[in-house]
């Protein structure tokens, strides 16, 4: 409405100039140079070539021919386009007209053009810092539907993620205040084609299948309309949803608009990307969490159990050494629970995942020497008797020295258990293969054949044991998760002419013999 | 009470621990050791008593409401070398590792044995007094004869160790009683030489067992702190 007022007032403008500079010249025709009038009217051609368009210029550039031919060339007053020259004047009015339009015509269109990539360079530096901006990535993900909504034009702008199946979720959605009510199923109907196919698609009201636009970013077809368009987003060559937009009632867009939302996908892509790399570095933030509360708990329980154990032992063993009857069964009783406690809090780290391994270079004869030290305590009158061939290489191992001393450990004190006083337990180590062997070997009652696959098991107790025989029965349970957890094995044998027999494998490893030049 | 105490005794030992219990019981453990005890219940008491009082050995408590028990290590290393016996709750050998490096000179795990706990402390206070020249003797332990002056090893014959074996045994004797992390024990043995992997460290272990143990599968003069190191144990001659 506007514009066509704009158009009135410049058509009436320029065409009342050109009467009243013909009005003023025709006053002075005789005493002035036809050139003046001649290039005052070009001047009007001109200006009104720019205000009005080619047509306002057209018009204006054969009214001044015609003016000229009759006002200021004679005979005046009367039209005659005989002379020679009349042809060369209508030629510069009408070129003057058509090259300032034309010039014109370009110069709007070029500014349309730049003002147009202007916005859209605005519109994604805009999304990039609404990408950045956001402390919480959803957020971002919002402010960056709500912006390809409003730069597209459109009703409703969706962003959905999708898994590994193909199943799309929405992560945002920005509709326009009226269009709020819209049911987001067919966007998602939509953005589950395009993932599937990897293509833009187009679906309709009332559609199931979607088409697929193939050629996106070209300029053929010139122009789309559709109710639902749907972009797949790809990252690492892997789908990981779309970004849909919606008309309301259609939503029309040329070439040029489906570049900028071409570009605007990847966007899309950015945000969903660090959505995703936000939610991963939360779960890994909490598992260290958990993690880290799991270790302060095991400490704590450790302490607060050990603790007071240790206030019993030692007030037991003062009155122990003052003659106190009773007092040598307290501590007894105190080492026992010492050595559940051990075992509960092993095994809930096992449990956990909380032991760490570390395999390194070590030696049998180390771990057999330490083995033994540690079961000075619960010999009790038997003997634990090494089997280590002392002429040959020493025997090497990759294997965590604590947790195979803990699986040794172990054993041993399963061994002594079914030992009587005066008995004898043997731990032998040997090479075969690849691996390092670690023997113990007892003289007790063994294992009935039926039992023996369940005497792993956390909790197990021999048929007919004694309910009070001081043990849990974690021990060859945390002996054999160890001895897996290190790459290792642990079985279990009847011993040919009685007794039990267990067997640890573990990774062997080879070293040179130190050199002869090297003695002192 | 206590078997086989000898005629060492200190002239302060500090005991730091909150539990009251266990201080006590431990103080009256180790009176026989000590003229004056001295109890603290927490870190920053504890550091200024053994500050004052100069005690001649601290057993320290881990768990203390205040501080971690490596600081407190640490802190009293700067001026003090009387020795540092550590009783932790926790098993873990990564600690044990953490507080001998601190300066501690033993841990012990609880619970323990209070027998076995001031015999320790014994052994922490007979080390601390033997004066360091005395190794210019030859020592014998277990019908071992060492002989750091002029490098010989003797049982019955002479032994030859090799470089590394004797740089060990000299290292762990000069610190006899002692763990030696195994860091601690690379950082005085190999940064003399540097043609052996220090990865071998048991494989010498072991090599240098099988030449001066009377039971080399059952060692008595080096004995080893699973996961921590190695010890020399001041076997009475």
């Amino acid at each position: 409405m506007t514009s066509r007022r704009a158009l009135a007032i410049g058509w009436a403008t320029w065409s009342g100039l050109l009467l009243l500079a013909t009005t003023l010249f025709v006053q002075t025709r005789d005493s002035t140079d036809l050139a003046y009038a001649v290039l005052t009217m070009i001047l009007i051609v001109l200006g009104g070539s720019i205000a009005g368009g080619r047509g306002l210029g057209f018009t204006l550039a054969v009214t001044s021919f015609v003016l000229i031919d009759y006002y200021f060339q004679q005979p005046y007053n009367r039209f005659s386009v005989n002379k020679p020259h009349d042809a060369v004047v209508l030629l510069a009015f009408l070129a003057t007209a058509g090259v300032a339009t034309d010039l014109l015509v370009r110069a709007r269109q070029e500014a349309d053009a730049a003002r147009q990539r202007t916005d859209e360079v605005q519109t994604l530096a805009r999304l990039g810092a609404a990408t950045l901006r956001h402390a919480s990535p959803d957020a971002a993900l919002d402010e960056l539907a709500g912006l390809v909504r409003e730069t597209i034009g459109a009703a409703v702008c969706s962003i959905l993620r999708c898994d590994d199946t193909g199943d799309v979720t929405l992560a945002s959605r920005s509709a326009a205040g009226e269009t709020t009510s819209l049911d987001p199923r067919l966007e998602m109907r939509a953005a589950a084609q395009a993932v599937e196919r990897g293509v833009p698609v187009t679906l309709m009201a009332g559609q199931e299948t979607a088409h697929d636009v193939t050629r996106f970013t070209d300029n053929d077809p010139p122009s789309l309309t559709t109710l639902v368009l749907a972009l797949p987003l790809s990252a690492n060559e892997r789908a990981i949803g779309a970004l849909v937009v919606r008309g309301d009632p259609m939503l029309t867009l040329d070439a040029a608009r489906r570049r900028f939302l071409a570009a605007l996908s990847y966007y899309a892509t950015l945000g969903l990307e660090r959505a995703r790399l936000f939610a991963e570095a939360a779960h890994a933030d909490a598992l260290r969490e958990a993690n880290r509360a799991k270790d302060e708990i095991l400490a704590s329980v450790s302490h607060d159990l050990r603790t007071p154990l240790t206030t019993i032992k030692v007030l037991a063993q003062g009155a122990e050494s003052r003659g106190e009857p009773s007092a040598p069964a307290i501590v007894e009783q105190a080492d026992r629970l010492a050595r559940m406690v051990r075992d509960l809090l092993e095994l809930s780290r096992i449990r956990a995942g909380g032991s760490v391994v570390s395999p390194e270079l070590n030696t049998a004869e180390d771990l057999v020497g330490a083995a033994l030290r540690q079961a000075q305590g619960i010999l009790d009158g038997r003997v634990v008797v090494p089997h280590v061939d002392l002429d040959s290489p020493v025997l090497v191992g990759t294997f965590d020295f604590v947790h195979t001393l803990r699986i040794i450990g172990n054993l041993i004190e399963n061994a002594l258990r079914y030992t009587p006083p005066g008995g004898v337990v043997d731990l032998r180590a040997r090479r075969d293969g690849a691996e390092l062997v670690f023997v113990v070997a007892d003289r007790g009652a063994g294992v009935p054949q039926s039992e023996a696959a369940r005497i792993f098991d956390v909790f197990y107790r021999p048929a007919g044991a004694v309910p009070d025989s001081g043990h849990a029965g974690l021990g060859l349970s945390i002996a054999r998760t160890l001895a897996e957890l290190q790459g290792g094995t642990l079985a279990y044998a009847s011993r040919p002419g009685g007794g039990s027999e267990f067997t640890l494998r573990l990774p062997a490893a080879d070293v040179g013999e130190p050199s002869v030049d090297e003695l002192t | 009470m206590l078997h086989g105490v000898t005629a060492i005794r200190a002239d302060t030992i500090l005991v730091i621990d909150d539990e009251v219990q266990i201080r006590r019981a431990i103080v009256n453990a180790l009176r026989p050791l000590s003229d004056r005890m001295l109890e603290a219940s927490t870190g920053g008491e504890g550091i200024d008593l053994a500050a004052t009082a100069r005690p001649e050995l601290i057993v320290l408590d881990l768990g203390l409401p205040d501080m971690e028990g490596a600081a407190v290590c640490r802190e009293v290393r700067r001026w003090s070398s009387a020795p540092i016996v550590v009783l932790s709750a926790r098993h873990a050998e990564s600690e044990k590792v953490e507080l001998l490096t601190a300066g501690a000179d033993d841990y012990v795990t609880k619970p323990f044995s209070l027998v076995e706990f001031v015999a320790r402390v014994q052994a922490h206070l007979r080390r601390s007094r033997t004066p360091t020249q005395s190794l210019s003797q030859p020592v014998v332990f277990d019908g071992l004869t060492i002989d750091l002056v002029r490098r010989e090893v003797r049982r019955e014959g002479p032994i030859r160790l090799t470089r590394i074996e004797w740089s060990l045994l000299q290292t762990l004797l000069t610190h006899a009683g002692r763990t030696l992390t195994h860091q601690q024990l690379f950082d005085a043995v190999w940064a003399k030489s540097f043609g052996n992997p220090q990865q071998y460290l048991r494989v010498h272990m072991t090599n240098l067992r099988r030449k001066i143990e009377r039971e080399p599968a059952s060692p008595r003069l080096i004995v080893t702190d699973p996961g921590v190191g190695y010890r020399f144990e001041a076997v009475e001659p």
